[in-house]
């Protein structure tokens, strides 16, 4: 069983304590499970990266956590017994651009939980999301359409459109997937410095083991064809050892001035970047 | 006698074929842009199914169709009945991975198309043939004001559903996976919709025919989209040549007695080569 509930136990009778697993497993057979049994924490302003090989299970766990998927055991608690309001990220490709939208529509439909099915969006909605889309750096753009932005931009689209709800948690789905370094280190310190001032939990799903070491306090790596996982602090757990057993290939992790160099054999040049 | 002297002849029809192509022309955005389009035709042919049942069953107790018919035997009922049944079985989740949701639509469009020529050939419809190969093929020069009023109850009730609910379709058509992780009830918004379709055209293959349907339904939206990348534009300008279509159609289609239903839908593919030009002049091919 894995934990990363921190000494003195955690209860969902703690304020800070939004979403608790307590002896899940996850998975949609029974006879196929991704994981053992296990428990563990989302607090507020958590910032929880999970990392797996294709096909591991995260998006299960995922959505696991958000109550999209039931557990095949085990409870999935949430604070006073609601499930949280949720801002939820897409990979960048998984988003039509053959809508004829700007950005502004884009980023009202984050509202769409808030305002409620068979209500227009009132002013009040409007003035938020053109405040999010100031606060991703693309206030100018309000009325550019979507699929004219530049990948990046489109990502900040979706990171305003995720926050304009105001969540509680953050779920950022491979977030960075077919960005350049330069663009992924922009986005997620974006989100990095959005999150900080608003209590926000921020949950993400990357393949980049990288973005885990620089943007997550914990992570989570989780392979479904072994059925294991291991959840813990990521200075522990982003380790040569620890990525290197996860991907099933030598994964060289090396810290240095605060970031972390991750490259895939002694004889490659290190990166930020891959595995 | 003028196009418009005769205007006592084609008054309704060419209304009912204004408010079926208006009605048809704002759903074909969302059958464009959701990628339904063969979703649209198997409905059209399963309804077109339901017809023909219609007349099949009303031979077994001796009702014609071409009076009233009480609703255990109206063709607009079982079309809407087969189309609304068509429309939940396709919105349900797909539980097999060897099987793609493209291929029960498939199934259904071939096995509806291939019913209603068997239903066709029995000798029990045989007088009822022509009439049914209108509905099926397209012909929208006589509508009887029974079906113009069913139409517009239909374009009432689907218009007043979609300006309820058109932002939470858009956002559910738009991004499905969000929506769904936003806790919006993504299966029950997909049935609403797809039953919308269904509605409409059950109801609109009774009065323009399979053929036009189909085609107001995909070829209005697409060039619209073509056109330009704002949404009120492109809705506007989908139901706009929708309407141009019908109404041009029909006026040509009764100048040079031309079938009226395949007249229409070449003017709405006409739509396609202009945004085609467009483009290209603009560069961007």
């Amino acid at each position: 069983m894995s934990s990363i509930a921190s000494p003195g136990a955690p209860t969902m009778a703690s304020p800070e304590h939004l979403i608790e697993l307590d002896d899940v497993i996850i998975g949609y057979r029974a006879d196929r499970p991704f994981t053992p049994p296990v428990r563990f924490t989302v607090r507020e302003s958590d910032t929880i990266a999970i990392l797996g090989p294709n096909g591991a299970g995260k998006s299960t766990l995922l959505k696991t956590i958000l109550g999209l998927v039931p557990p095949l055991a085990g409870r999935v608690r949430y604070r006073n017994d609601a499930t949280p309001k949720v801002g939820y990220v897409p990979q960048g490709h998984r988003v039509d651009l053959a809508y004829p939208l700007d950005a502004l529509q884009v980023v009202l439909m984050g509202r769409v939980p808030r305002v409620g099915l068979a209500r227009g969006y009132r002013a009040s909605d409007r003035a938020a999301a053109l405040e999010q889309l100031e606060a991703v750096g693309l206030g100018s753009m309000a009325h550019h359409p979507f699929r004219s932005l530049s990948g990046g931009q489109r990502q900040r689209v979706l990171v305003a459109r995720a926050l304009v709800g105001e969540p509680e948690v953050l779920v950022l789905d491979e977030p960075t997937s077919a960005m350049d370094p330069a663009a992924e280190h922009s986005l997620l310190s974006l989100v990095s410095d959005l999150v900080t001032a608003r209590q926000v939990a921020v949950l993400f799903v990357t393949h980049e083991i990288s973005a885990a070491a620089g943007f997550s306090r914990t992570v989570l790596l989780l392979d479904g064809a072994k059925r294991s996982f291991e959840a813990g602090p990521t200075e522990a757990l982003v380790t040569s050892e620890h990525m290197s057993r996860l991907y099933g290939r030598p994964v060289e992790v090396r810290r240095e001035h605060g970031r972390a160099l991750v490259w895939l054999s002694a004889h490659e040049t290190p990166t930020e970047g891959a595995p | 006698m003028s196009f418009w002297e005769a205007s006592f002849l084609w008054k309704e029809p060419m209304f009912a074929s204004l408010v079926g192509a208006g009605l048809l022309g704002y759903l074909g955005f969302f059958v464009v842009l959701r990628r339904v389009a063969f979703m649209s035709a198997a409905l059209s042919q399963v309804s077109g199914l339901g017809v023909a049942t219609a007349f099949w069953v009303g031979s077994f107790f001796g009702v014609s169709p071409h009076e009233d018919s009480p609703l255990w035997f109206s063709p607009v009922a079982y079309a809407l009945a087969f189309a609304l049944v068509g429309a939940a079985t396709f919105t349900l989740p797909s539980r097999s991975r060897r099987v793609a949701p493209e291929s029960v639509v498939a199934l259904a469009y071939l096995m509806a198309s291939a019913l209603v020529i068997v239903v066709l050939s029995s000798p029990r419809i045989a007088q009822e043939a022509h009439e049914i190969g209108d509905l099926l093929f397209g012909n929208a020069v006589v509508v009887r004001r029974e079906h113009l009023v069913q139409m517009c109850v239909a374009a009432v009730l689907v218009l007043g559903l979609h300006g309820a609910f058109f932002k939470d379709f858009l956002f559910t058509s738009f991004d499905p996976e969000t929506a769904s992780a936003l806790g919006v009830p993504v299966r029950a918004l997909d049935l609403a919709l797809h039953a919308s379709l269904a509605i409409s055209v059950a109801v609109c293959t009774r009065a323009l025919g399979a053929l036009p349907v189909f085609a107001f339904l995909v070829l209005p939206a697409g060039a619209a989209l073509l056109f330009s990348e704002r949404l009120k534009v492109v809705l506007a300008l989908s139901i706009g040549f929708a309407l141009l279509s019908a109404s041009v159609g029909y006026w040509l289609s009764w100048t040079w007695s031309l079938p009226t239903g395949p007249v229409m839908v070449a003017l709405a593919a006409s739509f396609w080569v202009l945004a085609g030009l467009k483009r290209l002049l603009e560069g961007n091919p």
